[in-house]
Formats: structure tokens, sequence, C-alpha cells
């Protein structure tokens, strides 16, 4: 094992280069499809993470319409490592999927795998995060964040109204480097400036999707504002850090009760849910997860049969609360959970 | 001094038991990757393809190089646990170097090379951190290296503030994205690595200081400075592995390499390089490199889920630290 390991070293990167044919990365496969051109068989998806609850009920309601539809699912998880992800997309296209269907961990990272998707052919749907501008394509089927977080802060402002007086709120504010965050930060900006005589924005806690920092910030601000009667949250994650924060200022009290903080979600978790039913949470945004797997499948089929496709699909969401949460809660994620 | 080569079990006397060999077998790992290899192509055809070897073998090249590093270190006896750290902070330093939007380099025909060489600079400098911290400083790697993987993704995300950085240079992401010079840059890496273990006093010496520390110290072999070489080689080929992963992203992230560490220790570990130190191979480094990327390709060719792939790595990774911890045993009792 002296001069022999180096040249077996070598001889192995130069038979697998040999095989794999250096110098054409870029060729796309031979066949772009397992079948006719309308045909959908496989379609790949690709989830960056299942770390919270709302990746696990969009996988689950993926392998539900797929099986439904006879399409066979070919699943992967990145586990938060956008190389890994690009690395299991291209395996996609190594065995010819018929589309594919992915969660990008960053929106910017995942356009060499769209280009190569594109290179082969093969119909590529972002589900539920947009990706960077590029000359890339790609369909993305995303939450209306802006409408929907507004209509949510609508309401709450609403019910402030109704209650009479002003309201000091506080804003807990997501990762700003995920569009998603961006616009339900705006959604609250755009509700809330139509109504300074009710709402006074105190304090504005970026969490960043942390859940120790989303504690750390509502915490302070409590502290420092002990007179928040207002409180919302761009994501359901940041609930059970919330109703912690609330409890242990003496301010966790039901809708209707003295001192109840008026408090408001986004997502449509089982969390949330349950807090709905309690009658802890007045509103959330919820997200249509069913409907987002099912425009995103027909995105597929109807990029494969050649029909036109928009390049973005809004999913309008609806808000739920105390008022519909009968009727809704057949469409809320969170609640078929329970 | 101590000898640079392990125990070995290759002098075929007659009364050498059968396991004793094949464990202490300097090839074990590379057979095994065969024989999955060949085992697991009745199930996953795809596995062969000209395409999925070709994607095989991009996502092995990076992880390959930041393993060599892993390789160097724990053959003193150390650990890196900041390699991936490191990776992450030159990314960001060459992503801000490089961008073509708000780049320091901006429309240089120099950014590409000197932001590679920043890169590097940074990989040397946060190893040259580790190894005065452990050598002169008689600091415990494991803490030092810890330490700096805290505050090295503390860093990286400080710098752009949690954005990826987009638009570098085509150049740059030819170096990681096309699969021939990836390769080339690789072969060179490890080969290099590879012939300073095995061709060089300081190879010896690394080696050496596995063994026994102290013997070797009273050899002669200057303690210190081999293991601060040690850990700037660690961050030198992190920064270089960096400049792999970013160029095949395309794009430079604070989050680079986040969930890489327990793939790099484990490939080089499955590979034969002992975590007590004194025993590591380039070439076994590539054996357990290789059978970590078939075991996640082939997994996922198999559409198992996520779930059952991390069980089953998992469960791979336990193995193969008892097999090192028997084949540890089982050498010493032969010897």
């Amino acid at each position: 094992m002296k001069k022999s390991s180096f040249i077996c070293l070598l001889t192995i990167f130069g038979s697998l280069l040999l095989v794999t044919g250096c110098g054409k990365p870029d060729a796309p496969p031979a066949a772009s499809g397992s079948g006719s051109p309308t045909t959908v068989q496989t379609i790949g998806v690709s989830f960056e993470t299942l770390q919270t609850e709302f990746w696990v009920a969009a996988l689950k309601a993926f392998e539900t319409e797929l099986a439904r539809r006879h399409i066979r699912m070919l699943q992967a998880v990145a586990d938060g490592d956008a190389n890994r992800q690009i690395e299991q997309v291209r395996n996609f296209i190594t065995r010819k999927v018929d589309g594919i269907i992915m969660v990008p961990k960053d929106a910017r990272a995942c356009i060499p795998v769209i280009k190569a998707a594109n290179a082969a052919n093969i119909p590529i749907v972002l589900f539920n995060r947009p990706p960077a501008e590029s000359d890339a394509k790609s369909v993305a089927v995303v939450a209306d964040n802006f409408t929907l977080a507004r209509d949510t802060v609508a309401f709450l402002v609403a019910e402030a109204r109704k209650a009479g007086g002003k309201y000091k709120a506080l804003h807990l504010i997501g990762d700003l480097g995920d569009i998603n965050a961006i616009g339900r930060r705006d959604g609250f900006d755009a509700a809330v400036s139509n109504a300074t005589d009710v709402i006074e924005v105190v304090a504005r806690v970026p969490t960043e999707w942390n859940n120790e920092k989303a504690y750390a910030g509502v915490v302070n601000a409590l502290q420092k504002h002990p007179d928040i009667r207002l409180i919302f949250t761009p994501s359901d994650l940041h609930l059970p850090s919330i109703a912690s924060a609330l409890r242990n200022a003496g301010k966790w009290h039901k809708r209707g009760e003295p001192g109840h903080v008026l408090l408001a979600g986004f997502d449509g978790d089982a969390t949330a849910y349950q807090m709905l039913v309690d009658g802890y949470l007045d509103a959330t945004g919820v997200q249509d997860v069913y409907f987002e797997v099912e425009a995103s499948i027909q995105a597929v089929l109807d990029a494969r049969a050649g029909k036109p496709v928009p390049p973005t699909i809004l999913d309008p969401g609806f808000v739920i609360h105390a008022g519909n949460l009968e009727e809704k809660a057949a469409r809320m994620w969170g609640a078929k959970k329970k | 001094m101590a000898s640079h080569h392990p125990p070995r079990t290759t002098n075929h006397e007659p009364r050498t038991p059968w396991l004793v060999r094949w464990l202490g077998g300097e090839h074990l790992v590379l057979w095994l990757v065969v024989l999955s290899f060949v085992g697991l192509l009745p199930f996953t055809p795809d596995l062969a393809s000209r395409e999925n070897l070709a994607n095989l073998l991009l996502t092995l090249l990076p992880l390959l190089v930041l393993a060599c590093g892993q390789t160097v270190v724990l053959i003193t006896g150390g650990i890196d646990l900041s390699a991936c750290a490191i990776m992450a902070v030159a990314s960001v330093v060459g992503g801000l170097a490089m961008n073509g939007d708000t780049g320091w380099l901006t429309g240089s025909p120099w950014a590409a090379p000197v932001g590679v060489l920043l890169m590097l600079a940074v990989g040397a400098g946060l190893g040259a951190l580790n190894g005065l911290s452990v050598a002169v400083l008689r600091m415990p790697p494991f803490m030092v290296t810890l330490t700096t993987m805290m505050a090295g993704g503390g860093l990286a995300i400080w710098l752009i503030r949690s954005e990826t950085i987009y638009n570098l240079p085509p150049a740059f992401n030819a170096l990681g994205g096309r699969l021939a010079l990836a390769t080339l840059i690789t072969v060179a890496l490890a080969g290099g690595a590879h012939l300073l273990l095995s061709r060089t006093l300081l190879g010896r010496w690394l080696y050496a200081i596995g063994h026994n520390a102290r013997m070797a110290h009273i050899s002669g072999v200057p303690v210190a400075g081999v293991m601060l070489a040690a850990y700037v080689l660690s961050g030198l080929l992190a920064a270089a592995a960096a400049v792999l992963y970013t160029g095949q992203a395309e794009t430079a992230s604070p989050l680079l390499g986040q969930r890489l560490l327990l793939d790099v220790i484990a490939a080089t570990v499955i590979g034969g390089t002992s975590l007590f130190g004194g025993r590591g191979k380039v070439l076994w480094t590539l054996g357990g490199v290789a059978f970590i990327k078939l075991l996640d390709n082939s997994l996922n060719l198999l559409n198992c889920s996520f779930f059952t792939i991390t069980m089953v790595k998992g469960a791979v990774v336990l193995a193969a630290a008892l097999l090192d911890a028997t084949r540890c045993r089982l050498l010493e009792a032969e010897a």
C-alpha cells in the first residue's frame, strides 16, 4: 500500500470520470420523461426540512393526492442543507421523473437545479417558497402572504375597535431572508397603517423563525410595555412561546375575560386550532395546504400537457376565527391533525 | 520515533485469524463499497446510470476534500468539529468579495482568483487559531474546535445578516459545478494530502504524535508545530471544500455545511481512520466518503423516507465506531 494506493486513487477517479463523461456536466439526460409528453407517472417531491408541522402536513397531503391520482411519488428531504437538496433534485432528474415539486431551502441556491430541470425538459414547481429572480423557468405556488396577513390583522383591529380604547401592539417578524416573512410583515404594516387611531405598535421582535428568540423578545417587550394588548405572530410556530411569556406575565386570559390580549397568528397549525377552540387565540391566517398541493400537482400535469401555466399561483388562504371556526375547520390543516 | 504505519496484520502468518485479517485489511471499506454497489444494483438499476454516477461523483468530491482535513487531524489524536463552520465563514467571505452586485472586487477580472485566495486564507487563519489553542495553550481539541464551530457559525451569519449571496463569477461557480474541474481540484488536494501523510517527514510526525505524543516529543518531534500544521491544513481543506460547495450551489451561504459534520466524521471513521489517533490514510477516507455517499444515494433511489435514511445512517455510523473499537482491540491483541 505505497505507490499502489496513489495509483488506485487516481484510477478510481479516472474511471469514474470516463464513465460519467467528464467535460459535459451540463448535458441533459437522453430522455426527459418516462412516457409520452402528456403521461405523468412519477413526480419527485423534495422538501428542505420536515421540522415544522406545516411541512409534515404538506408532505402527507402530497402523498394522499398523488396516490389518489395514481401517480408515483419519489420523496427526498434535504435536512436543511441546500447542497444536499441540489443533489437530491438532480437524482430526480437522473431518474427521469415527469415533474419535480420542491420546497427550496434557499431562493437562490435552487436556481442551478431549476436550470438543470429546464435543460432536461422536466417541469418544476416551487411549493410555498418562490425562487429569486433569474432566467430559470419554474412555477411557484405560494400563499398570498401580504393579503392574508393584512386581513388577519384587520380582523384584530376590528375586534379592538369593538372593544374600544387604544391598543398597544407587539409585532413579531420572521426571518427577513424569507420572502414569506417580508410579505407577512408588509401585510401587518398595511393593516395597522389604516388604524392609527386604535393601534400603536410599541415593539417589533425579529424571530428568524426561532422560538427561543421569539420567547426572549416577547418577554422583553412585555417587561418594557406591560400594557401591550395586541400581538401578531407571522407564524403559528411561535404561539407556544407567546403563550408561555403571557402566562408568566399574568396576561393569559380567554376571549371575553378581563385582560385578554388580542392574539393572531399565521399558518393554521394544530396549536392554533386548539387555542382557537380554547378561546386564547382570536384569529389566524390559514395557508390552504390542500389548495397549494392540488395546484402544484395540477401545474405539473398542465405543463406536461403543454398547457400554459402562470409563473406564480397564489393561494388566497382564509382567516379563521371563533365566528367561522365550525365552517372553515375542515379546510384548516391543523384541525385535521387533531 | 514510532513508525508512521499503524499496527497491521498483513504478515499473513498462518495463525492469524481470518477475522483479524479481514477487519485489519487495508481495503476493507473499498471492498464494502464495491459489494454494496453490486448488491444494490438489482434493486436500483438507476444507480449505475451515467447521470447518477456523475451526480454521485460531483457531490462526493467536496466531502472528500473536507474529510481529508479531518483525517489529518484525527491521525494526531485530535478532532476538528469546526470544519463545517470554517466552510461557512470562508463561503461568506468569498461571496462578499466576489459577488457581482456589492462585492469588494465587483468588475475586476481578478475577482474569482482573489476570492478563492481569500477563502483559503480565512480557512488557514481559523485553522491556525484552533492549532495554536490546542498546541500552544494545550486546550482540549474537542472544546477548542467546538468553540470555533459556535463562534464561526455566528460570525458567518453576522457578516451577512442571515442572507445568502448570489451572482458569483461564472469562473468561480465552474470550480465546483463542472465535474472535470472539481475532480481535478479534488484529486490534486487528496493526492497532496496522501503524499504528505505517506512520503514526508511531517506525515511521519503526525502519525507519531497520534500514537504517543509524549514519546514523539522525547524522540525530537516538534509536537506543537506539527499539531499547528495539522489544524491549519484542516482549515485550508475546509476552505477548499467551501469553494467546491459554494460553486455547486452558485450561492454563498452562512448555513453552508451546517448539517455536514456527522457525514464528515462518519465517513472518516468508516474509512478506518481511528478516533484514537495514529491510524488513517487518505485512501481509506476515500472509501469512507464513497460508502456514505453511496448509502445516501441508494437510499434515496430506493425511495426510502427521510426518517428511514436518517436512522440507517445513524446505525451505520454506530456500526463503524463499533468496528473501529473492535479492530483496535483485535489488532492490539494480535500485536
